[in-house]
């Protein structure tokens, strides 16, 4: 009884709150004040299950007392609870920027909690259908996030987000149907036991299925399209979300479905992973040494760093997946960080700026450089000498790409002259995101707590295949 | 009955992409429906056995149908008439400030956007509503 509590507790938290919150005017700065510390206490009940599972191992639980193998299951491993602290993190900062600011509308408060509700079902799920329908949930919530602000801009970004990303969703269903038929299980772990003696051909279809769905989740070349405009349309905190909380469920599903339950056919489509996240890599630089305008520059490095994930999972095995997780956590703060400060005017955004530039392009002393620093090491564990070498050129090329193109939008926005046009903006929100960047720097220099952390998650899944 | 199903879900995916691909946004809104509508036939006719309905009591010694698919469908059922509610309710909005539905028009809207985006070298901040424009806004 007491696992299921702490496993229930951080969502049916989100869940009630949203409610609660969903009945009183947004508009009041009290309401997104509220919002933040149901925020805050649903982070803090996701700490307590982390604590329980990092030191006594995996918690579960079957819903209703239905007999295993009937009941859908839950259960929070560290693969799931790394990504649902890291998610609950970025929304607890997006909804800090609004309520500082005092612009929320009537439902963003609300709807922030029922995305993070979403969000965390999600990721301590065991079962593949529930997956998909605490997908639908955070998805729906994100639609009409991003329809947020209301302006003809926003509302352009909703109507394509809502559209492509709905199809992403029809596409990820029929994937888990065809595992369905395949296995005849929607149990994760009854599917990856299974699964191993599949025949190949259908496992290989639906893992294409959930690997588009997931690529479009992700703005991962060739299924980036949507993605500069919903980015750069959007308001600040809701890009900062998107980016952040939304583009983990990307990376936990390919982790989840295809490291845990389609191992055999995600090493078989390791050069495809490696062919696509180099053509990503390449295609955001380009296109954002040629933009003008920051934010649009942060969207397409967006597009770029996916591409770092995608290497890490072809080179796959204990160190690949260790080094996806820790470049995923790593890189989601980063956008947060640049989203929510990029907009921002006056004393220590400039600073806090060249900060997120920094640990974009994996330099010392911020903590993006840890993320890279995993990437080479993972990559000096593949095979022949020829694909080590590529590999570690073209991190290294990538790295050097976004040094250029975060440093040519930091000087064209804050060493410009035309800088100081613009009114400073408020202190609250300054202060917010110094202390993100601060937290960036804490993490460049003491990274251990991320780094153990994403070992332990990337230890749940199976090593390499022979 | 497989081909016939097949089929089935052929055809109405294939009219799903054809009105997706169309400039009017409404047809668009068609077109997610009838593509959800052939995942939710994929979702029936991936079911592993057939027969008799799946109600208690189960007759002796006859086949019964999977129910497990059919709940699965019935909730895929749900999830898309809620989400196409909010699509239509986004495109209704789109056509109140844009006074147009066509594609082409938007994204000469969004052309303009980022042109004024470039000028100004980023998006710039939005001031706070002030207490008149969130009634306004809230009226429309």
């Amino acid at each position: 009884m007491g696992d299921a509590l702490t496993l229930m507790a951080p969502i049916a938290i989100f869940w009630a709150g949203g409610i609660g919150v969903a009945a009183i005017d947004g508009w009041r700065g009290m309401t997104a004040r509220g919002a933040l510390v149901v925020h805050l206490a649903g982070f803090g009940a996701l700490a307590l299950l982390a604590a329980r599972v990092l030191t006594s191992g995996p918690v579960g639980m079957i819903a209703g007392n239905w007999p295993a193998g009937v009941g859908i299951r839950f259960r929070a491993d560290p693969l799931g609870i790394a990504f649902a602290l890291l998610s609950s993190l970025v929304l607890i900062v997006a909804v800090a920027y609004e309520a500082i600011g005092g612009t929320p509308t009537r439902a963003f408060p609300a709807l922030s909690l029922f995305l993070a509700a979403g969000l965390t079902g999600l990721f301590l799920t065991a079962d593949a259908f529930n997956f998909y329908v605490f997908f639908e949930l955070s998805m729906i919530s994100a639609y009409v996030l991003t329809a947020f602000g209301g302006q003809p801009r926003q509302l352009r970004a909703a109507v394509i987000f809502a559209v492509v990303n709905l199809l992403g969703s029809v596409i990820f269903l029929l994937g888990i149907v065809a595992l369905y038929h395949v296995t005849g299980s929607l149990d994760m772990t009854d599917i990856a036991q299974r699964m191993a003696f599949a025949e190949q051909n259908p496992a290989i279809l639906s893992g294409t299925l959930l690997f588009v769905a997931f690529g479009v989740k992700l703005g991962l070349f060739p299924f980036h399209f949507w993605l500069p405009a919903v980015y750069t349309g959007v308001r600040p905190s809701i890009a900062a979300i998107l980016s952040g909380a939304l583009t983990n469920i990307g990376t936990y599903g390919l982790l989840r479905f295809g490291g845990e339950m389609l191992p055999r056919e995600l090493s078989l489509a390791a050069p495809a992973l490696a062919l696509l996240g180099t053509a990503s890599i390449l295609y955001g630089a380009v296109q954002a040494i040629g933009r003008a305008a920051p934010d649009e520059v942060v969207a397409y490095s967006a597009i770029g760093q996916v591409g770092y994930v995608m290497i890490a999972l072809a080179i796959g095995g204990a160190a690949g997946y260790g080094a996806a997780i820790l470049f995923a956590i790593i890189n989601a703060l980063n956008k947060t960080l640049l989203f929510l400060a990029i907009d921002l005017r006056g004393a220590f955004v400039g600073p806090a700026v060249a900060i997120g530039a920094l640990s974009v392009a994996g330099a010392p002393p911020a903590a993006g450089f840890f993320g890279k620093a995993a990437l080479f090491r993972a990559g000096l564990t593949v095979g022949d000498g020829a694909e080590r070498a590529a590999l570690v050129a073209l991190i290294a090329a990538g790295g050097a790409l976004s040094l250029l193109y975060m440093f040519q939008a930091f000087g064209r926005r804050y060493l410009e002259p035309r800088a100081e046009e613009r009114p400073a903006s408020g202190r609250g929100r300054r202060r917010l995101v110094a202390v993100v960047a601060l937290s960036l720097l804490v993490f460049g220099c003491w990274p251990e707590p991320l780094i153990a952390l994403s070992e332990r998650a990337a230890a749940v899944l199976p090593g390499r295949l022979p | 009955m497989t081909l016939v199903l097949s089929l089935a879900v052929a055809v109405l995916f294939g009219s799903g992409s054809y009105l997706l691909l169309q400039r009017d946004l409404v047809r668009v809104v068609g077109g997610v429906v009838l593509i959800s509508s052939a995942a939710t036939l994929f979702v029936m006719s991936a079911s592993l056995t057939k027969g008799t309905a799946p109600i208690l009591p189960l007759p002796n010694g006859q086949p019964v149908s999977d129910p497990l698919v059919q709940a699965m469908a019935l909730t895929a059922i749900v999830i898309t008439f809620g989400v196409s509610a909010l699509l239509l309710a986004l495109v209704y909005r789109v056509y109140v400030s844009h006074l147009s539905l066509d594609l082409e028009d938007l994204a000469a809207a969004e052309e303009q956007a980022e042109a004024v985006d470039e000028a100004m070298g980023g998006r710039l901040e939005r001031a706070p509503m002030t207490a008149e424009e969130r009634d306004e806004w809230a009226m429309r």
